[in-house]
């Protein structure tokens, strides 16, 4: 059983709900109530977790903290394709964009926490980073548009694209808006578009997915 | 304010049975093409609450509105109202239209209504669309070889070649977005690295 | 537009637990700073210079910037034995306060903003319900209303038709009714207690009184949230931002009784803060 310490507006939380969807994991979700309790503060759940930080992931007596290796855990576990191709070149790509969805997490990530959850922290500093690195992506799926690619690494999805995506669909919410990003916006739509993708608040579904009910 | 075409987007970025936010001057659009790839831009309201059409899905030939699915076809008009299947919606709901038309890869947005055609751009091919926070002089300052207002041209130096670059300009709240075009023989890897150099020294030279 | 009838308003400012256990709000209120805090073994409310009534009710501290013109409004279920009363905490909105509330009385939204949890295709109709301004209370109410819904509640085993009644006892305050899974004989209550902190900006604090004793708090504070977090994106793209009482901006429907009612109650009562009277 794998047991996941939740929290349903959590981009991050939503990062390994998503990933397991896609994968048919199951999870067995604990509410954790983040706002307005902040029991991921107490002194209880930092017995689990010192950090303070959600999601936590616990199988057995595998403890995890941080989101992307729930996603590694989660792709080795149920499909290992998710991993990528395995060269070197693209084990060393997804590694890079891991680490990329972490200043996705504090540039637009803590954005949205403030404009939505009255979090504090300097907004326009906040919102200028998530636009250097919204620009960074935007370059990226560019040239893999160049090269006839859809996703982040290779040819197929990865973990790279679950890490990244949740970050960049919800980044209105922090008010940094996608307009300005085309590429950004036919990526997030493909991931929009997976077969078992579910979403979350602030993501609607793509009814456009589903035909319109027959007509009474 | 002058009515004339401006460019909105590139072709590509709006594929079949997709939908995307535009903009002509300071009126904001929501830009789509239908399952069969027909063309539509409407101002950016849904007439019922509001609600930003470029929110919005496509079905076949029609745009829904993301808040209650009111059902619209590319002339605009309503067609369904799920909260009333059995209604024939009145004419008079209707999205309000502007004027949209590809070329050479390009969407381009008017007013309902212009004589003329978009400009023509003979001999280029779309590279992508790119926003800057710094306004156009600063840009053309920073590379003298290019020129122009609405739509800048010129030839510079990539990759060692010279290369035709033509820039069509948008006109954002904070700055202004390009939608790049170059010549057919160019290097779209090259030329895209080009203009990302470009706009770092051009936001660059503001900051300073 | 701030008239005398808008600052003789009660509105929401903090939650009391939070204030009770320390904690001090700095937040404005119609666009006037104002600071939420304990003050010898009381909750306080005050600004720069004056201090203003203080209320505390069902959970949360409620405050008016002028002479109060009534008492706050009743909730009697609030008081009921076996309820749980839960705070689901504060949530902000670059939106009128008037459209947060607006958006919580409709329903015809459900199946495309709360896909199926709230409301699925094709079950898109909405029948007719009634409307009407309540005499003595001078509330706007909604009833006869009825859904079917996937998932109406945490507590929910599957799709039901649900029953709701709306009603709106303050100018930001909206209280629905809804058919309570577990006991189909009586009602869940779900309100919404919106700050306007200014026209186009509001602090909204949803709040529940229930009959679930099963299901965890967190999760009951989970689930309520995804449903104002999933309307909360929908808020933020409304053209104008403002709640337009101009009859010709916007295009209601038989399905929008109920928000033609708040609009009208709103014009003729001069409640227009986060209003727009004349199309731009």
């Amino acid at each position: 059983m794998i047991r996941l310490h939740d929290y349903v507006l959590s981009a991050s939380c939503y990062k390994v709900r998503l990933m397991a969807a896609l994968l048919g994991v199951r999870l067995d979700l604990e509410a954790v109530d983040f706002h307005p309790g902040r029991a991921h503060k107490s002194l209880a759940f930092r017995q689990l977790n010192p950090a303070g930080t959600l999601p936590v992931m616990v199988v057995d007596d595998l403890v995890l903290t941080e989101s992307t290796a729930m996603l590694v855990y989660l792709a080795r576990l149920a499909g290992p394709e998710w991993l990528g191709p395995g060269t070197p070149q693209a084990s060393a790509q997804v590694q890079q964009w891991l680490a990329f969805s972490g200043r996705l997490a504090a540039s637009l990530g803590l954005a949205r926490l403030h404009d939505m959850l009255l979090y504090t922290g300097d907004i326009e500093a906040l919102r200028r980073d998530g636009h250097l690195a919204l620009r960074e992506l935007e370059s990226a799926l560019t040239e893999c548009r160049f090269a006839g690619h859809d996703w982040l690494v290779g040819t197929a999805p990865t973990i790279a694209d679950i890490a990244c995506f949740p970050n960049v669909a919800l980044s209105q919410d922090g008010g940094v808006t996608l307009d300005p990003y085309p590429a950004i916006r036919l990526w997030s739509r493909r991931v929009r578009s997976l077969d078992r993708f579910v979403e979350m608040p602030g993501i609607h579904r793509l009814h456009e997915l589903r035909p319109a009910p027959a007509e009474a | 304010m002058t009515t004339r075409w401006i460019a909105t987007g590139l072709s590509h970025d709006l594929p079949n049975g997709a939908v995307m936010a535009g903009q002509w001057q300071a009126t904001e659009l929501a830009v789509w093409r239908s399952a069969t790839g027909k063309l539509a831009a409407w101002k950016d309201r849904c007439p019922h609450r509001g609600m930003r059409l470029s929110h919005g899905f496509v079905r076949g030939e029609t745009l829904s509105c993301i808040y209650h699915g009111w059902v619209y076809g590319t002339d605009g008009g309503c067609k369904h109202i799920p909260a009333h299947p059995a209604l024939t919606p009145p004419a008079a709901i209707c999205a309000e239209g502007f004027a949209c038309v590809e070329a050479n890869g390009v969407l381009w947005l008017a007013p309902v209504g212009m004589a003329e055609d978009p400009p023509r751009l003979v001999d280029l091919r779309p590279v992508r669309t790119l926003s800057l926070t710094c306004d156009l002089a600063t840009i053309l300052g920073v590379e003298p070889a290019l020129g122009g207002s609405d739509i800048i041209r010129g030839s510079v130096r990539i990759g060692g070649q010279d290369e035709e670059i033509c820039l069509l300009v948008q006109p954002r709240p904070n700055g202004i977005t390009f939608h790049a075009l170059c010549s057919a023989r160019a290097d779209v890897v090259q030329v895209s690295r080009w203009l990302e150099a470009l706009r770092r020294s051009a936001e660059e030279k503001v900051a300073a | 537009m701030i008239t005398p009838q808008v600052l003789n308003e009660w509105y929401p400012v903090a939650m009391a637990s939070q204030i009770r256990a320390g904690q001090r709000r700095e937040t404005q209120l119609l666009g006037i700073p104002v600071t939420v805090k304990m003050s010898d073994g009381a909750v306080a409310v005050h600004g720069e210079s004056d201090s203003f009534p203080v209320m505390e009710r069902f959970g949360h501290v409620w405050t008016c910037l002028g002479s109060p013109a009534h008492d706050l409004f009743a909730v009697p279920e609030a008081d009921q034995p076996g309820r749980r009363l839960v705070d689901v905490g504060v949530v902000r909105v670059k939106c009128s306060p008037l459209r947060a509330v607006e958006n919580f009385l409709d329903i015809a939204h459900f199946p495309f903003v709360h896909t199926d949890i709230l409301g699925a295709e094709p079950h898109t109709e909405v029948n007719r319900y009634e409307v009407q301004i309540r005499e003595g209370s001078d509330e706007v109410w909604a009833t006869k209303v009825t859904f079917y819904q996937p998932q109406a509640a945490k507590s929910a085993e599957g799709g039901i038709v649900t029953q709701y009644m709306y009603r709106v006892p303050a100018p930001t305050v909206s209280v629905l009714y809804k058919t309570c899974p577990v006991m189909p004989d009586a009602w869940d209550v779900i309100g919404i207690f919106v700050q306007p902190l200014t026209e186009e900006l509001c602090d909204v604090w949803p709040w529940m009184a229930l009959f679930d004793d099963v299901t965890p708090e967190a999760e009951l504070i989970a689930f309520q949230q995804m449903i104002f977090l999933q309307d909360r994106s929908i808020l933020e793209n409304q053209i104008p931002r403002l709640l337009p009482l101009d009859p010709g901006m916007e295009i209601p429907t038989q399905a929008d009784l109920s928000s033609i009612a708040y609009r009208r109650w709103l014009k003729k009562r001069g409640l227009t803060y986060g209003a727009q009277m004349v199309a731009a």
